[in-house]
């Protein structure tokens, strides 16, 4: 597959993932002349606490797999380190953001309350995402292995 | 016992425990440590579906009150996808065809099921009539990145695969059918949520999956920058001599008795 093409394939991809968001925009649009019951603050809220949190908690998880990799390399503590210190920026970012009034302050009255909050919530948000992806990717085997066997070479006769 | 203790003990730690026996039990060699593993996540997993009723006063464990509730329809689908993938046309451990409807039922019911979450009476309830609030989040989440994903993986199917419209459309129809479920309910009231409700927390939960992603890429990225800082700080390894004249003779003796070929 040439460049220009496999450009175009993955534009191609791309706007597939998000045609069905777009859509339904679209429909919300011509049915109510605009998009109903969308805040931007509370949106961005969330939108900014998922992304201090999942940063946090797969940082978290890259560590533990950090760990493993210096298994061939006789345990360096250098790269250890600097993702320890990445995880626990991204903690004190939760805390020090949260902690700087409504901005990223849900309905939960303290900072610590706000936190455990987003770590729930983070992790409900990634159970749906590890189910649809299962659903999704558990589909297509399913339709590839549904249709008939194809013969990709012709067995040469003697 | 106070309360953050007992929410720790009874909720937080059941929920480390879930993880770290699913990695003793795949990272495992031997049969004891990967039936060790099995219990811990099973007992972990239990504990935390129980965790409303051990640990009432903590508000996180409605998470555990949802995991309860989506358990029966999420492994219907996911058994009855692997039914149906596994008794296709598969070189090895083919099912039989009766698996195959097995299958397919069960994935039916399992959408029936989570529909009926939503539609209908089995919405997860705190108390009479209290929607557990994670249901808002998990739902909409799950509808639209099952359709976002299915119809990339149509589009996959279609620009990247040889030939593979008739699966490609399958999983147009897919998307489609995500696409729907998410349109009723942004339109259609359910027993206990309303379309109003579903559609604010639809994008809520756009703004939740952009986050996600965000903050993964972002991780991902640290991740590379600090192997790649100390890989880079790493002296690189001592060359070796070139072979001598002597060698290279050797060498040569022992390959050409094994080149050419056709004589049996």
């Amino acid at each position: 597959m040439n460049d220009s093409r496999l450009a175009l394939t993955w534009r191609l991809m791309a706007f597939a993932f998000i045609l069905p968001l777009l859509l339904i925009i679209a429909v919300d649009i011509t049915l109510s002349a605009g998009v109903q019951n969308f805040d931007t603050d509370v949106s961005f809220t969330r939108f900014a606490n998922a992304t201090l949190t999942g940063y946090t908690l797969l940082s978290f998880v890259l560590l533990g797999n950090l760990f493993f990799y210096g298994e061939s390399r006789n345990r360096p503590l250098a790269p250890l380190a600097g993702m320890l210190c990445a995880s626990l920026l991204g903690i004190a970012a939760t805390v020090f953001l949260i902690g700087q009034g409504p901005l990223l302050l849900e309905d939960n009255g303290s900072v610590q309350a706000q936190a455990i909050y987003n770590v729930v919530h983070t992790l409900v948000t990634a159970g749906a995402v590890v189910l649809a992806t299962t659903v999704s990717l558990g589909a297509t085997f399913s339709a590839v292995t549904s249709q008939k066997r194809r013969i990709h070479f012709e067995v040469e006769e003697e | 016992m106070d309360e953050m203790l007992l929410a720790f003990l009874l909720f937080w730690l059941p929920v480390a425990v879930v993880p770290l026996g699913g990695w003793i039990y795949l990272s495992s060699s031997d049969e004891r440590s990967k039936s060790y593993g099995r219990l811990l996540a099973f007992i972990g997993l239990v504990l935390v579906c129980i965790s409303p009723w051990t640990v009432p006063s903590s508000p996180s464990t409605a998470a555990g009150h949802l995991l309860g509730a989506i358990i029966g329809p999420a492994m219907l689908i996911v058994i009855g996808i692997y039914l149906v993938s596994f008794s296709g046309h598969v070189p090895v451990g083919r099912l039989s065809r009766g698996d195959r409807r097995l299958g397919v039922v069960m994935s039916i019911f399992g959408i029936a099921w989570f529909a009926g979450m939503h539609w209908w009476i089995l919405t997860p309830q705190m108390s009479k009539g209290d929607v557990n609030s994670y249901w808002f989040v998990f739902w909409p989440a799950f509808l639209l990145l099952t359709s976002c994903l299915s119809s990339f993986s149509g589009i996959a199917l279609l620009t990247i695969g040889d030939g593979r419209k008739a699966e490609s459309n399958m999983m147009f129809t897919l998307s489609g059918a995500a696409f729907i479920l998410l349109f009723l309910g942004l339109n259609f009231d359910g027993t206990l949520v309303s379309s109003e409700d579903f559609r604010r927390h639809l994008w809520l939960s756009v703004a939740d999956l952009a986050g996600l992603a965000v903050g993964s890429i972002l991780s991902i990225i640290v991740f590379a920058l600090v192997i790649f800082v100390y890989e880079k700080t790493l002296p690189s390894p001592s060359s070796i001599q070139a072979p001598t004249d002597v060698e290279l003779q050797r060498v040569a003796d022992i390959i050409t008795p094994h080149l050419g070929g056709g004589e049996e």
